[in-house]
């Protein structure tokens, strides 16, 4: 009877020891890992073979801290602060190659598959056949409004990914390529314009020959 | 008899936990510095008067800049595997802190880390920069409030010489 007693404080004294040092582990247990909602085997595949990474991940908190380092008295400050209030991340991955080939098609197909569900829409895809640039821009749209938006850069020897979740609006694009990591942001809004430019064009047009057809019939 | 030995057996279970708290468990910026200092078999180089430097810029920003820290090693050699150095960095700041900025050369030799911590009204930055043989850790406490207005003083003064200037 006496050395089951004993047994069982001997066991419970290891088992609080054993309770102290996973709860020191736990404290000290890595902040994050991978913030950036895409798949983490893409992710290390390209990081794996580029020669230089960079990361950019604001989240929520972050966001509406970097907020408040914008000056109140500026009138554009003031609207980017109320823009990156809104949002709920930004995250920007760029991978820098040695030489071109370091990533493939089907590299670029698996990103854009993560995005081709229903509430992705792609307003920008654009190839040019000489250089082999590629630029895709897909947003993310819930009850009519942009929640967010996936562009995918794509040049031979360089790769940039940026995700921005939230209510983004198109005029407001240019406003964060101040940001770290988002400069392209500038020229994807100017895409954007552009690409309405030539709609609007395109229906100028379009009225122009509806116009002269019915005057001949 | 029997309590000879549950004594010893109780000492050496509650000093387990002890030692790994003493040890491997300081976190924070001197628990990376000393990860950092054992993992690459380096010396950081000590600043003289930090803490002066600390409360003189805390005093002349009104709070904008404190708790300044700064670990400088010199002459660092050893390749760095991105990956484990971020493991190594984010294991030891522990929870709180959110990596924001991470720049990384497969080399070994460029790595860029920036972390941030939300401190009620204030934010903590760690920043961890190594650059060729230099590698730097510096870990700061701002007030965004505070330093936007000392960061607009300076602004207006800038802005004032670039119209002397175009003049």
């Amino acid at each position: 009877m006496k050395d089951r007693r004993l047994h069982l404080a001997v066991g419970l004294v290891l088992v609080a020891a054993a309770t102290l040092v996973s709860a020191a582990q736990a404290q000290n247990a890595p902040a994050q890992n991978s913030p950036l909602p895409l798949p983490p085997a893409v992710e290390k595949e390209l990081a794996a073979r580029a020669s230089n990474v960079t990361e950019v991940t604001l989240g929520k908190n972050m966001l509406g801290f970097a907020a408040k380092f914008m000056n109140d008295k500026d009138e554009d400050e003031v609207a980017t602060r109320k823009l990156i209030e809104g949002l709920d991340g930004i995250y920007v991955r760029e991978y820098e190659f040695d030489k071109d080939g370091q990533y493939s098609m089907e590299d670029l197909q698996k990103l854009r598959q993560y995005f081709e569900t229903s509430e992705w829409s792609p307003i920008v895809r654009s190839r040019e056949r000489r250089t082999g640039e590629t630029t895709d821009v897909l947003v993310k749209m819930v009850n009519g409004e942009t929640r967010g938006m996936f562009v995918l850069s794509a040049e031979p020897r360089e790769l940039t990914i940026v995700l921005i979740l939230g209510p983004v609006r198109m005029e407001d694009l240019g406003k964060l390529k101040g940001l770290g990591g988002l400069g392209a942001l500038g020229d994807v809004e100017r895409d954007v314009h552009s690409k309405d430019k030539d709609k609007d064009k395109t229906t100028d047009k379009e009225k122009e020959k509806d116009k002269t057809k019915g005057g001949t019939e | 008899m029997r309590r000879l030995v549950f004594i010893p057996v109780c000492f050496v279970a509650l000093l387990v936990p002890v030692v790994v708290l003493a040890g491997g468990g300081q976190g924070g910026f001197d628990g990376v510095v000393r990860t950092i200092e054992t993992r690459y078999h380096v010396r950081a180089t000590r600043i003289p008067f930090v803490g002066l430097i600390s409360f003189v810029s805390r005093k002349a920003t009104h709070g904008g800049v404190s708790n300044l820290h700064v670990a400088e090693f010199e002459y660092f050699s050893p390749a760095m595997d991105g990956d484990e150095l971020t493991q190594l960095v984010e294991t030891k700041l522990g929870s709180g802190w959110e990596r924001v900025i991470r720049e990384t050369s497969r080399n070994g030799a460029n790595q860029t880390l920036i972390f941030m911590h939300p401190e009620g009204a204030r934010m903590g930055l760690f920043v961890f920069d190594a650059d060729g043989h230099d590698l730097n850790v510096v870990e700061v406490s701002v007030d965004p409030d505070h330093l936007n207005e000392t960061v607009n003083r300076y602004d207006h003064h800038g802005h004032d010489w670039d119209v002397d200037e175009s003049n």
